[in-house]
């Protein structure tokens, strides 16, 4: 009879062959993660070209006001821009897991940029919102949305715990941009980076 | 060949911890338990108790009661008081803050949901890059851990 004995290089062998098939699993998770981000951001900045387009359409046809923009979760209701930095991001509706994965978020409840009142967008600062740790007071940030184009100035730049209420409702116009702070950190990010900008004119 | 092991065996600590936390949240929630006809009475009947005695204590500020009461019923024409209203249960209504809950649920949509004041910036925390590097990580060591393999079953044929 055949003894069948296990060599402690075949447990070596296994144990690394596990290790790499479990990486692999973990990065191709995260790549697709990222692809679904990047599919679902191109879709937002066509459905966003669609909106501007079906506004110009109903703003030669009335004169006052435009079209009705939708407010679903996940629609995109305003562009935001900071020249200096090359950020230049299209912002959907919610601040849920899948429509940050598309874009900056509009916070629900929120003024919508150039409204009276605080207007949040958040992003995750390793995508939409990478270019935002570059910030610095005085740079200039322009917002499009269903209330016009704004163009706003960096007034206040602040970190603060990410359990703090740092999000003051306000009657002014006041444009609020947050992130995970430290934009280079390995793990949840302990703070929150909160940039805020008064309309310029 | 011992240190190689030990590392990964950290690796693999380090990535199944995330997976862990969220499982152990799940599986903490405990099953409802059935309880008895009287048991369930008893505990409504102190359920009511409680209740009446925070609509008490909310009846303290009167003046505030009755600004608000009035301000609720002028922003609904619609409310007709009837003989069920009763003193204890308008002001639940008027003035009475939203009650706190303890609850996971709770926690994450107030952390990241709908804009107030004194609201705390939404969640934009990500784990992806963590998955990602330690993916990177488990990769090396596993393709670490093969070449010497290699190299040992080459000094063994030796």
């Amino acid at each position: 009879m055949r003894r069948v004995t296990l060599h402690p290089l075949n447990g070596r062998r296994a144990a690394s062959t596990a290790l790499i098939v479990c990486g692999a699993l973990l990065l191709i998770g995260s790549a697709t993660s990222v692809a679904r981000g990047a599919i679902a951001r191109d879709a937002a900045r066509a459905r966003w070209v669609e909106i501007e387009a079906e506004r110009a359409v109903a703003g030669a046809r009335v004169s006052t006001g435009g079209a009705r923009w939708s407010e679903a979760r996940g629609t995109p209701v305003a562009r935001v821009t900071v020249p200096r930095l090359g950020l230049d991001e299209v912002v959907v509706e919610g601040v849920g897991d899948e429509e940050l994965r598309a874009g900056p978020g509009h916070m629900i409840g929120s003024a919508l940029p150039g409204d009276s009142g605080t207007s949040v967008i958040s992003a995750h600062r390793d995508r939409h919102f990478h270019a935002l740790g570059g910030i610095a007071l005085g740079d200039t940030v322009v917002t499009e949305s269903a209330s016009g184009t704004v163009v706003w100035t960096v007034s206040r730049i602040r970190v603060v715990p990410a359990d703090d209420s740092a999000l003051e409702a306000r009657t002014t116009p006041t444009l609020m941009l947050t992130t995970c702070w430290p934009i280079r950190y390995v793990g949840p990010a302990p703070d929150r980076l909160i940039v805020e900008a008064m309309p310029t004119r | 060949m011992h240190s190689l092991g030990r590392a990964a065996l950290a690796a693999m600590m380090i990535v199944g911890a995330g997976t862990a936390k969220a499982q152990i949240t799940t599986v903490v929630a405990s099953p409802p338990r059935k309880t008895e006809p009287a048991q369930q009475a008893a505990a409504q009947q102190r359920e009511r108790v409680v209740q009446d005695s925070v609509a008490r204590v909310a009846m303290t500020g009167m003046k505030e009661w009755v600004d608000s009461a009035s301000a609720a019923l002028a922003i609904r024409p619609d409310t007709v008081p009837t003989a069920a209203d009763t003193a204890l249960g308008t002001p639940r209504t008027a003035t009475a803050p939203a009650p706190k809950s303890d609850s996971a649920s709770t926690r994450t949509a107030e952390r990241s949901s709908e804009f107030r004041d004194g609201a705390r910036a939404p969640d934009t925390a990500t784990p992806i890059p963590t998955i990602g590097l330690a993916g990177a990580l488990l990769i090396l060591i596993g393709v670490a851990m093969k070449r010497r393999e290699r190299t040992a079953r080459v000094r063994a044929r030796r």
